[in-house]
């Protein structure tokens, strides 16, 4: 059945292009405004974002490089290769973790906002349930089909934002973006760490680029992707901040849906075009939820290939509910958030400098030579 | 992954491979025949229990005893007369050897070109029932059986199931030798191959896989030549058997092949790198592989002018996509997004469900029903009758519904507008699919609104993402993406601009049009 070369589980290069911005984009285009906002002055956090972006895309780059030396092989291996046996495991189990984490944070997200934005008297849990249960079907099907989902909502994404941020240019008003560079260094430093966080994903290049048919390609490609999603990030804060300021947007839930509020679509056919934005926009955060979900089960199941699948999801799915069900009101899903973004910006630059550094000292050659 | 693969493999193997060969299709008839004709005689008759439609001709040629042993209604009748009774009657040759009497009525009394020896009853019954002549002779154990098949079969006509305004007006016909001999009208190439198998173990029915050598993928062929040796069932009246029997996913609510009853449409598909089943007894002719794409459009696409074609394909989107989320939009929005209806509507919305005793979603499953029992009624009834369905439901629906005061002018509108958007549909097989899960798409608006469509619409989305037609994905060439075939999706470029065949069914031969013209 499998004959065509395509239909396998391996991806395309261009498929690892969608996928860095599927996982980077996520909650962060909804509520980053805001953070960033808060700690910078005026319009200046797009500083921040770009020398983020810019970091994030260099690191994507190291990253797929680096996964890239050893072709057609899964994370555990050449970790084991260049670490230890028992390094390697940690690692891959603590990126299943960061995973699961991740998965839940999203799914929790998903249900608050819609309850603001959606409706308010359907209960929240049953609102992550079926979010959770969707992800679970996306993941118990093929990887190629994971891939391919990507593929087909990512477009549909980011030609909805470009729709939002055309609509709101009516609105911009300059003395929203005026004075520019106020912030001080501190302030800079606060956005930077927002911005690096609202980057992270980078990841799952460690797992998935044992996937890719033409490894060669990938970091380019990947770096590539990251660069979409940076370019989409600055432009939706700067029409945030445009069209309401800077001390509404750090005070706004999220900023990005409140921007939907505010357009008018001509010939007036719906009002509050905001439920439909944020349609478009559960295809991105189920995009992420699904990533990062199938890294965990490609994370356990390389530690213990026994595993099968199935009963793995059917493990990871009360074990993610419970997770997403733990913090019990917005102020403590937003810690959850940092202490997420901390962690996975902190586990995956650690194993991408630990495994640098590896190679250099084994002097394995940096390149995708197959 | 490797294990959920071998699960696929076991699971069905475990549904196709029941294929066992002693018990395949052959009955036990292997009796031979001897030399005495009388003998051989009562054996076809005992076999067929003296069946009421069995001519048996006794004549002389010299002095040899002969007989003919045909079907009524299988056989031309008149072809027989002229071709074979009279030629032996007159003959002048009298040889004594049986054997070579038979030889001389092979090689130059018998002017027909399909003939060939048989020695035993189970060739003779097959032939019989195929609609040859069995010419026996006295004194010898062999016959010859004369291909004679004839009797009615229907007329080319215009396909009733496919109407186009601009396009060849033949269609496939019950025949399967009529059907092959169109699609050689079509393309007169040598490369065009026909691979003939044999189903039902008691129907014994001819299936013929068309495919184009040097174009078609070589393992989609052996794929679907691999599944169909697998089909052991007695009887396959139409080929959605054949579909259902060897279709990827059961469960899946879209079609995993097209059928069509246009010979220009599949020769089109074969053309593209695709392969045709063809089965004796039906006008269907199946084609796969099929993606989602393919299901949207028709071969009057091709015909019409490109800038004509590429706005009809976009309407046909726009109501596949007004068929499938118009009335879960309404229902969403009337129960649990007000605040997005513009005030004036809202009020007027209002007003007409002011005394509708049910809520949205009722009075939509309740329209929704009556129009599905609307067209399944007319679809089943003689023409004249349907049209009067029509008009009764119309009367019945728009108006007299409305006045009861049982549903709101507004559900009307949108169960009309969802109506005609579903009648866009190229193909039935693909807009019951898609009527299916217009109500699957309410039901999800029902108990979660928005939020439940746009769910509801990723889980279908998932289901295409994993769905393959012979190996090859659904939800091609959007993704896995290839550009070059988006030319011929949604829009369909100038002809002079399709100089590829479509990557998505990786043909041998790329190129259709060739360079040297630019």
């Amino acid at each position: 059945m499998e004959n065509f070369k395509y239909a396998d589980e391996q991806i395309s290069p261009f498929e690892i292009l969608i996928a860095v911005p599927s996982i980077v984009i996520a909650v962060g285009i909804l509520i980053l405004p805001r953070s960033l906002a808060s700690v910078t002055v005026s319009s200046d956090g797009w500083v921040a974002l770009l020398i983020g972006g810019i970091l994030a895309i260099l690191i994507t780059w190291a990253t797929a490089k680096v996964a890239a030396a050893f072709p057609s092989q899964h994370f555990i291996t050449y970790a084991t290769t260049l670490l230890k046996r028992p390094l390697a495991v940690v690692f891959t189990l603590l990126f299943a973790v960061q995973g699961i984490i991740l998965t839940a944070y999203e799914i929790k997200q998903v249900s608050y906002t819609s309850q603001q934005y959606l409706f308010d008297r359907t209960p929240m849990e049953i609102i992550s349930l079926t979010f959770l249960l969707l992800v679970v079907y996306a993941v118990a099907g093929t990887r190629a089909g994971v891939f391919r989902l990507n593929v087909m909502f990512l477009p549909i994404i980011i030609f909805v934002t470009i729709i939002l941020i055309l609509f709101s240019l009516v609105f911009i008003r300059s003395e929203n973006i005026l004075p520019v560079f106020q912030t001080d260094l501190k302030g800079y430093f606060w956005g930077l760490r927002e911005s690096t966080m609202a980057y992270t994903g980078y990841g799952i290049l460690f797992f998935y680029i044992a996937f890719v048919r033409n490894s060669k390609q990938a970091p380019k490609m990947a770096a590539a992707g990251m660069a979409i999603a940076v370019v989409l990030y600055i432009l939706i804060f700067l029409t945030c901040i445009a069209v309401f300021g800077n001390v509404t947007t750090a005070n706004l839930m999220s900023p990005t849906v409140e921007l939907a509020k505010t357009i008018e679509i001509p010939g007036g056919i719906l009002e509050r075009f905001e439920s439909i934005f944020f349609m478009i926009w559960i295809m991105a955060i189920f995009n992420t939820a699904v990533i990062a979900l199938d890294i965990s089960v490609l994370a356990i199941t390389s530690v213990f290939p026994s595993i099968n699948k199935f009963k793995l999801l059917l493990f990871l799915c009360p074990v993610t509910y419970f997770i997403s069900e733990l913090p019990n009101n917005i102020t403590e899903l937003e810690v959850m958030g940092e202490i997420m973004g901390t962690y996975s910006v902190a586990l995956s630059l650690s194993v991408l400098m630990l495994l640098l550094i590896m190679m250099k000292v084994r002097g394995v050659k940096n390149s995708g030579s197959q | 992954m490797k294990e959920r693969g071998d699960k696929m493999v076991r699971r069905s193997f475990f549904r196709r491979n029941k294929k066992n060969p002693s018990s395949n299709q052959k009955e036990n008839f292997t009796i031979k025949l001897g030399n005495d004709l009388e003998k051989n005689l009562s054996n076809v008759k005992n076999m067929l229990d003296d069946a009421e439609d069995l001519i048996i001709r006794h004549f002389t040629s010299g002095s040899h005893k002969l007989a003919i042993v045909c079907l009524e209604g299988l056989v031309d009748k008149e072809f027989v007369q002229t071709h074979v009774i009279r030629n032996l009657q007159e003959t002048n040759d009298d040889l004594s050897d049986p054997a070579q009497t038979l030889d001389v009525f092979f090689q130059k009394m018998i002017s027909l070109t399909s003939i060939k020896y048989a020695q035993s009853l189970d060739d003779i019954s097959y032939g019989l029932l195929s609609g040859n002549t069995v010419l026996y002779l006295n004194g010898i154990d062999q016959v010859l059986i004369l291909g004679t098949s004839g009797g009615k079969t229907r007329e080319i006509q215009e396909p009733v199931s496919e109407s186009l305004i601009r396009g060849p007006r033949d269609g496939f016909v019950e025949d399967i030798q009529t059907n092959i001999s169109l699609l050689r009208r079509y393309i007169r190439d040598p490369n065009l191959r026909f691979k003939s198998h044999e189903i039902g173990r008691r129907s014994k029915q001819k299936l013929v896989v068309a495919f184009m050598d040097g174009i078609t993928d070589q393992d989609l062929v052996k794929e679907v030549n691999r599944r169909l040796e697998t089909i052991d069932i007695d009887f396959a009246p139409e080929s959605g058997f054949v579909e259902q029997w060897i279709e990827d996913s059961f469960l899946s609510p879209f079609p995993q092949f097209m059928n069509t009853e246009r010979p220009d449409k599949v020769s089109a598909a074969l053309m593209q790198g695709k392969i045709a089943i063809l089965l004796n007894g039906t006008p269907f002719v199946l084609t796969a592989p099929t993606t989602l794409g393919d299901t949207l459009q028709s071969p009057e696409d091709y015909y019409e002018r490109w800038s004509v074609s590429s706005l009809i394909r976009i309407l046909r989107y726009l109501g596949v996509f007004i068929s499938m989320f118009l009335p879960a939009f309404y229902i969403a929005l009337v129960s649990y997004h007000q605040g997005m209806i513009p005030t004036k509507l809202a009020f007027s919305i209002a007003a007409t469900r002011e005394g509708v005793p049910f809520p949205s979603f009722v009075e939509a499953v309740l329209m929704g029903i009556t129009m599905e029992l609307l067209r399944e009624a007319g679809a089943r009834l003689p023409q004249s009758i349907g049209q009067t369905i029509g008009i009764v439901g119309g009367l019945v629906i728009g108006d007299a519904a409305v006045r009861a005061g049982i549903v709101s002018p507004i559900m009307v509108i949108v169960v009309a507008l969802t109506a005609i958007s579903s009648f866009t549909y190229p193909a039935y097989s693909v807009a019951i699919a898609f009527r299916m899960l217009r109500f699957a798409f309410m039901i999800a608006a029902a108990l979660l609104g928005l939020y439940g469509i746009i769910l509801l619409y990723i889980a279908i989305m998932i289901h295409i993402a994993n769905l393959k037609s012979i190996g090859v994905p659904y939800s091609a060439p959007f993704s896995p993406t290839f550009i070059d075939d988006w030319k011929d999706l949604v829009i369909r470029a100038p002809i002079t601009l399709l100089k590829n065949r479509p990557v998505t069914t990786q043909t041998r031969d790329k190129v259709r049009i060739k360079k040297e013209n630019s």
